[in-house]
């Protein structure tokens, strides 16, 4: 039975409605507070701020070593999406298509991350590296970025794969395509708006990932809410809320984008 | 028996399957097929749902390796054949539009394949588009197109390069009753312009008889009857077929002589069938149309024709469908018969109503051999 707004009383609706506007509140308050005090003239961060200013913004791009955490944060980001999707491609194509023993136990594994508390991926993986050496490289960030971005792509690959009828790949090859040249052709425009999703979700994973990058970061080499913690430790500078509103405006960004090229699959049909 | 008109019976074998067998697992989809496919046929696999249609068809297509047996096109093996090689057309039920390509692109993708010139492949693709009718959608989308028109698409693609053999997977299954009727006549049509081999599948008997030259019906991955639908409407090859195919009456009888047998004590006359013993059980099989049923009086005035046989019965129910009657009876014995009748005769007849039921000799037919899960209607599937 489905709950109708229309077959609702006034009262229900309007219950409704304010539960829904508390939640939205609680969850966007700490968004817009943090963002304002980004503006805001004082340097205590006292709220509601006596002037405005966007002279933290100016600090922010002026200072070298917020720019470069921004810029390996970016850098780590991308080299995270392309990895995550192109493994994660071939590994939901096998776990889709693939009839083999063992297979639903290999796709719990793949999304193994997902579960796991972050901390014991990070500590594990920062052993690892530690013991080949490879603690504050790029590598070590990427690497332990991929394995928690990983599941995102393949459950977003493996969801449009499995809405994907196989048909219209048999109808290449029976049109005269081989088996690689139909999925090139015609299995992966299909499903494009899945990998790109994926590739969106495993850029955002990483782009806000914090515990894994505090194991992985060194002095010289880190990333944007690495930079964020450790300067925050030591003064409370609104440039820290400048930083903040940055990493939100880029993350609202690619959801926003998500958004629209999900609005535009479902137009396509 | 052969009074229908026949179209240009083809004659060459195009494809021959030959001790085709498919086994998933212990289990037999496909179980020791063999069939003939002439050259420019249209042949329809006919049965119900899992009786191995599909993957007969599939492992004509090349989706599916054969567990055994050969499958010959032209005298030579299509076994290691890859599918994309074997120059087959195929439409599946679900369309199967390439759906980021238009219409045009999805027709032209098999060309493009085959590095065809532009200019060719323009050609080819303007008259597919107008063979289907289509000239005026040619770019749009597939989703922007009715399940009719996506079907006449998928049909274009796959004709576009002129294969010898047009596989169909149930490709009208998806649309409505109205349009699956406009699409067949205009399948056969195609298929009687371009003279193409046609291997349909479908659980549609009407479809089948509509559209088919010759058709195979399956039962749990066998063929168990092949010919024209007419001959296995009239003549069944055996009782599974019957009861498949139509309506059908079944009475138990026992043979007495060389033509006559006799039903819950009453002599009957039936065609001469040679090797059955006196006293055998056999089973007879009527169809409702051929049987005429007469009140009492009426049977009393009419006199028994030669070579016919009548039996006595009480009316259960009559049920008038405008153009036809359906009267079901009963026998003193159990044995409940269906009767079909244009009109005439059993109008003022009422429910508990004692009728002859007549029919001739020579429109029953015998078996000696049958199963008895076969008798009612949905055998057939796994
Ligand atoms: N990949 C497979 N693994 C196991 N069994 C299969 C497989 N493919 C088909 N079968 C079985 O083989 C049998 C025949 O299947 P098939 O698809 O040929 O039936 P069909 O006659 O086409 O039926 P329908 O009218 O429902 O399409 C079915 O019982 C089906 O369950
Ligand atoms: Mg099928």
């Amino acid at each position: 039975m489905l709950l109708s707004a229309n077959a609702m009383g006034p009262r229900l609706r309007f219950g409704l409605f304010t539960v829904n506007a508390v939640i939205a509140a609680f969850l966007l308050l700490p968004i817009l507070f943090i963002v304002l005090l980004s503006f805001g003239s004082s340097q205590w961060l006292v709220f509601p701020p006596p002037g405005w200013t966007f002279k933290w913004y100016e600090q922010f791009f002026s200072n070298a070593q917020w720019m470069q955490s921004a810029f390996v944060s970016l850098k780590v980001a991308l080299l995270t999406t392309v990895f995550a999707t192109v493994l994660g491609l071939p590994t939901a194509f096998a776990l889709v298509r693939g009839k083999f023993p063992g297979r639903d136990l290999l796709y719990a594994l793949f999304t193994l991350p997902m579960i796991v508390p972050l901390v014991i991926i990070a500590v594990a993986t920062y052993a690892l590296f530690l013991k080949f050496g490879y603690t504050g490289t790029l590598t070590a960030f990427v690497i332990s970025h991929v394995i928690v971005a990983l599941p995102f792509t393949i459950i977003s690959i493996i969801n449009s794969l499995k809405l994907f009828d196989q048909s219209i790949e048999d109808a290449a090859v029976i049109c005269g395509a081989s088996r690689w040249q139909a999925i090139l052709k015609v299995t992966f425009p299909a499903i494009r708006p899945g990998l790109v999703a994926g590739g969106l979700f495993a850029f955002l994973v990483s782009w806000d990932e914090v515990v894994l990058s505090i194991m992985m970061a060194s002095p010289g080499l880190q990333t944007l809410p690495v930079k964020m913690w450790t300067t925050l430790r030591q003064d409370l500078t609104p440039v820290i809320a400048v930083a903040s509103t940055l990493l939100i405006a880029l993350s609202i960004l690619i959801m926003l984008v998500a958004a629209l090229l999900r609005r535009r699959a479902e137009l396509k049909g | 028996m052969n009074a229908v008109v026949r179209e240009n019976q083809p004659s060459s074998v195009l494809v021959s399957l030959r001790n085709l067998n498919k086994h998933y697992g212990d289990f037999t989809a496909v179980d020791n097929i063999s069939l003939e496919i002439r050259d420019g046929e249209f042949l329809t696999f006919l049965g119900s749902s899992g009786s191995g249609k599909s993957t007969t068809l599939s492992m004509l297509a090349g989706f599916e390796t054969p567990s055994s047996g050969e499958i010959l096109v032209s005298g030579s093996s299509l076994i290691n054949v890859p599918p994309h090689k074997r120059d087959i057309g195929m439409v599946f039920q679900r369309y199967s539009l390439f759906p980021h390509l238009n219409v045009r692109d999805n027709i032209e993708f098999p060309l493009t394949l085959r590095k065809m010139t532009t200019a060719e492949r323009q050609k080819r693709v303007d008259a597919m588009l107008k063979l289907v009718q289509l000239e005026a959608f040619a770019h749009r989308r597939p989703a922007q197109l009715s399940g009719g028109q996506q079907q006449r698409v998928a049909i274009a693609r796959a004709l576009v390069y002129e294969p010898r053999i047009l596989l169909m997977d149930e490709p009208l299954g998806a649309l409505d009753k109205k349009l699956r009727e406009d699409l067949q006549d205009e399948l056969r049509h195609l298929h009687r312009r371009l003279g193409i081999t046609i291997v349909y599948v479908t659980h549609d008997q009407e479809e089948a008889m509509r559209l088919s030259q010759r058709i195979a019906i399956f039962s749990h991955g066998q063929i168990v009857g092949l010919g024209s639908g007419y001959d296995l409407y009239q003549s069944p090859p055996n009782a599974f077929v019957a009861s498949f195919l139509g309506n059908s009456n079944f009475l138990r009888v026992k043979s007495v002589a060389n033509a006559s047998a006799s039903f819950e004590g009453q002599s009957l006359t039936t065609v001469p069938v040679g090797g059955l013993t006196a006293g055998q059980d056999v089973l007879l099989m009527l169809r409702p149309e051929k049987i005429r049923a007469l009140s009492v009086e009426a049977a009393q005035q009419t006199a028994l024709p030669s070579g016919w046989n009548e039996i006595s019965a009480k009316v259960r129910e009559i049920v008038f469908l405008g153009e036809s009657l359906t009267c079901n009876v009963v026998t003193p014995g159990g044995t409940e018969l269906t009767v079909k009748s244009l009109g005439s005769g059993l109008q003022n007849v009422q429910p508990g109503a004692d009728v002859r039921v007549r029919w001739a000799a020579a429109d029953a037919c015998l078996y000696d051999q049958w199963n008895d899960a076969d008798l009612s209607k949905g055998a057939g599937a796994h």
